[in-house]
């Protein structure tokens, strides 16, 4: 038995000569929160269909729970519950119509939790699912992937068209609550302030290839920004390695991305450096700096 | 199984307005019979037609619809996710909405004509000779072929894929394959072989079309291209492994010998060259046609078309024979030359349509004489038509070439057989004589075709006459139950009278003197093969049940031999005259165990030997 939800290993997509996933390798350990963040067009979505067996890939593979995605997944998926990145029920079918439709293809189903969910999120049972609005719709897939209580939940840009109060609803009540009780959530996004309190562990993509895998804690710890009074500074690059540069007002600011305490310290007293503020950095400006390495960019 | 019928019971929820429709158009024929300027005498009638029309219309637009969308749009709209994030196999959505499909044409064709039938009784035999349960099954067949056909064309054009360049290329090349599969069958005259075929490879496309849903679902999922790439990579293996095995059975059975004919043969044979041309149909191969020419003085075989039998001619030196070669649709043919000396036949680039068509001695002019009665002389070594003429009306025309350059025609018609010849070189067409005959008059002219045997039908008298003027030289025989008459190739005439019972052979000089009577015993029917100088041979009827043939030595004045046969194979010459070379061997059918074969008899020293 492995301890991970989800190993991909090696996993290649290709469209025609468009690499879309370039030789990715990752693990979600079970009970783990895992974002995989991006650029729109970074290849989040086709490793996703990969990981779902929706996909076979060029090269690799992915498994969940130790069996493999793409010849084991009809039987996977009655334990994995999915909100795809676009609404993809039949539009015709009420809400109700589709819930009936999918309780018959599972073989756990809790229908009550469904309406319940449905209510608390306002939506009429009775509605034509063509008729919902974006974010309503989303709302609809998380109902229908809830009521089987999955091991482990997929989410594709859950929060694409929801309002703000959906959005915070979705991640502090729903996702939150589901990795308290020890579900094993895999979500895309591009709202890092949203999964930052509660996800384990973070990916980025960047063109097909996955440029970071870590630990969200560890992440947060290395990187730093740096305020000096004074500029320019002339940082000890073999001390402490500078991901951003530029001036600040009156000072010039540095973005670290291996910080530690006595590195900093000596740092400051062999360039004599009086004043400087540490600050910590948010996941989303983490990400920015590290966007802004990958494609080179230092300012 | 559950799952597919999850997902049917599904895709009937969607798709229930469907229903609905049927239920209106089952309604509107009862509406359309009580309306007087529409129904006219016989509402009945109106209701059943208007309902099988609308039935029909309903199903194959169905049929149509359903099928370029029930999997094509759900790609394409990318809403197939929705099936692949559920516990389901593909092959489950792909069988489910496939079962769907199906019973939603054939429940709609059913619910619309259903209730007319119920209410039509004995009116539905009013416009239509086919029973309703048969028309239903061709409708319903045709409906659900046009949905799988739909669902494969509207997953390749959905997809925007340019490998529906190939997919066009490949439908091209199987088009092409089943026409050189059907083309020879078609020349074979197999039409229930054909029929068997067609129903073979439809139902094996139907069964490539089906698997390959499972298999473009199982293997494309939710990616459109995909898809596509599947269906289309395994339905033209699939096809293409079909058509392999069609080509291979095709191969078979036109791989046919001689020996292979069973049965409703036809044979014809040059008098006194080698040649042989023999159709029929096969052991094995169903209704399928087979033709040869068989040169039988080096036993090699040629296949030809199985209607040569239709429009064979040999030449009467013996050298060469010709033979249409039909078009698919058997409505033209082109002529071909086979001669002893060549290997391949010479393209006459003359193609006949209907009409008849007669060759000079030695093969290098054909006449035609079309429908509208006009004769054209067509020189082969120039493919060129040399001379065409309007010829009068006649009943019936008997035609050959007195030389390359000269045309005899003999123009039955209502009163009189005009005799006409046509001067190639100068286009002259005249009339040379005529012979008074209220009935139909046979005659056969002499090697030369300077005089010929005259015999009036249903007359016992047979004249010697002037074979181009007509005129009367002298009666032969009269009123001794003439039974058949002949020049010989030395100019002597042989004719056979009497009773049944007791008939004779008479051998009389060119002049008609009386040389030697031959006792023949009891014949029913006969007529003269042909004779080698000493010998001449008759095929006779002996009694209903026995038929034999006799080889008689004219010198001798007696019977040599005689051989009981089943078939006589005739001569195909088409010439009245006697051939320019001596009668070698006679061919004749014959059977054992069941099997039909051919046999050649030497009438000089009594071998056989086995020709098929």
């Amino acid at each position: 038995m492995t301890d991970n939800a989800i190993q991909i290993s090696d996993l290649t997509v290709r469209y025609g000569r468009v690499l879309a996933v370039d030789h990715v390798a990752l693990d979600v350990a079970k009970g783990s929160v895992y974002a995989l963040v991006g650029r729109n067009g970074a290849g989040k979505s086709s490793l996703v269909r990969c990981l779902l067996g929706q996909m076979k890939p060029e090269q690799g593979k992915s498994t969940l729970f130790g069996e493999d995605a793409w010849t084991r997944r009809s039987t996977l998926m009655q334990r994995i519950g999915i909100v795809t990145e676009e609404a993809d029920a039949p539009p015709e079918m009420s809400v109700a119509a589709i819930a009936r439709f999918c309780s018959r293809l599972y073989d756990k189903w809790d229908q009550s939790s469904v309406e319940a969910r449905l209510r608390t999120f306002g939506v009429p049972l009775t509605s034509r699912f063509g008729s919902l609005s974006k974010g309503q719709k989303k709302q609809v897939s998380l109902a229908l992937a809830l009521a089987i209580s999955p091991e482990l939940l997929v989410l594709d840009d859950p929060t694409l068209g929801l309002d703000v109060v959906a959005r915070k609803s979705l991640f502090e009540e729903v996702i939150g609550d589901l990795a308290d009780r020890g579900t094993t959530i895999f979500i895309t996004t591009h709202d890092l302030g949203g999964v930052e309190t509660f996800a384990d562990r973070v990916g980025m993509m960047e063109h097909g290839k996955l440029v970071l895998d870590e630990d969200v804690d560890a992440l947060k710890s290395r990187f730093r920004r740096i305020r000096f009074a004074a500029q320019p500074v002339a940082i000890d690059t073999t001390v402490l390695r500078p991901t951003v540069m530029r001036s600040w007002g009156g000072g010039s600011e540095a973005i670290v991305s291996n910080y530690d305490d006595l590195a900093f310290e000596r740092m400051r007293s062999a360039s004599n450096i009086v004043s400087a503020e540490v600050e910590a950095m948010s996941l989303e400006e983490i990400f920015i700096a590290i966007a802004g390495e990958t494609s080179g960019g230092k300012s | 199984m559950r799952k597919a019928l999850t997902i049917a019971a599904r895709e009937f929820e969607e798709k229930r307005f469907v229903a609905y429709a049927a239920v209106a158009f089952a309604i509107l024929p009862f509406i359309l019979g009580v309306i007087p300027g529409i129904s006219g005498k016989s509402p009945q009638e109106t209701i059943a037609l208007s309902s099988l029309i609308f039935a029909t219309t309903f199903a194959v637009a169905l049929g149509v619809m359903t099928g370029a969308s029930f999997v094509g749009r759900d790609l394409s709209d990318g809403r197939m996710s929705f099936y692949f994030a559920r516990p389901v196999a593909s092959s489950s959505i792909w069988f489910g909405k496939l079962t769907a499909g199906i019973l939603m044409i054939v429940g709609c064709f059913a619910v619309i004509i259903a209730p007319a039938w119920l209410a039509g009784g004995s009116s539905w035999k009013g416009f239509s000779t086919i029973d309703l349960g048969n028309m239903s099954v061709m409708i319903l067949t045709t409906a659900l072929a046009l949905f799988l056909i739909a669902h494969v064309i509207g997953t390749f054009a959905r997809s925007r894929s340019p490998w529906i360049a190939g997919d066009f290329a490949a439908a091209v090349v199987c088009g092409v394959v089943i026409r050189f599969c059907i083309q020879p069958l078609a020349a074979g005259q197999a039409l229930d072989l054909i029929s068997k075929l067609s129903i073979w490879l439809s139902i094996a496309l139907a069964v490539a079309i089906i698997a390959g849903g499972a298999w473009q679902l199982e293997r494309g999922r939710t990616d459109r291209r995909r898809n596509h790439l599947a269906l289309s990579q395994f339905l033209w293996a699939t096809v293409g492994v079909v058509l392999l095995i069609t080509a291979g059975f095709v191969a078979w059975v036109v791989s046919v010998k001689p020996s292979d004919l069973t049965s409703k043969m036809h044979m014809s044979r040059s008098t006194s060259g080698p040649f042989a041309v023999i159709t029929g149909e096969t052991r094995w191969r169903d209704d399928y046609r087979a033709g040869f020419l068989i040169n039988t003085d080096d036993g090699s075989v040629t296949h030809v078309d199985s209607r040569a039998d239709w429009a064979v001619r040999y030449t009467r030196d013996g050298r060469s024979v010709m033979l249409p070669r039909l078009d698919i649709s058997a409505h033209t043919a082109d002529l071909l030359i086979y001669r002893k000396d060549l290997k391949e036949p010479i393209d006459t680039g003359l193609s006949l349509s209907a009409g008849d068509f007669f060759v000079s001695d030695d093969g290098g002019r054909i006449a035609t004489i079309s429908r509208s009665n006009i004769l054209s002389v067509y020189d082969v070594a120039q493919k060129r038509s040399l001379v065409s003429v309007r010829l009068p009306d006649s009943r019936y025309t008997r035609a050959f070439f007195v030389t390359a350059d000269l045309v005899r025609l003999y123009l039955n018609a209502e009163e009189a057989t005009k005799i006409m010849e046509l001067d190639v070189r100068s286009r002259d067409l005249r009339q040379t004589g005529i012979i008074e005959s209220k009935t139909f008059v046979q005659f056969y002219p002499d090697a030369s075709a300077t005089h010929m045997l005259v015999k009036a039908q249903h007359a016992d008298v047979l004249t010697l006459n002037d074979a181009r003027t007509g005129a009367l030289i002298t009666t032969l025989v009269s009123g001794t139950n003439i039974r058949t008459a002949r020049y010989l190739r030395d100019g002597r005439i042989a004719i056979v009278d009497g009773p049944p019972s007791a008939s004779v052979l008479h051998i009389l000089s060119a002049g008609g003197v009386a040389q030697r009577d031959i006792p023949l015993g009891p014949i029913q029917w006969m007529t003269v093969v042909g004779d080698d100088g000493t010998r001449v041979v008759l095929a006779a009827d002996i009694s209903p049940s026995h038929r034999e043939l006799l080889a008689v030595d004219m010198n001798r004045g007696l019977i040599e031999r005689r051989v009981a046969i089943m078939d006589w194979v005739p001569s195909g010459t088409f010439d009245p005259r006697p051939p320019i070379e001596p009668l070698r061997e006679v061919f004749y059918g014959d059977s054992s165990d069941h099997k039909n074969y051919v046999v050649a008899w030497n009438p000089a020293t009594g071998a056989k030997r086995r020709v098929t």
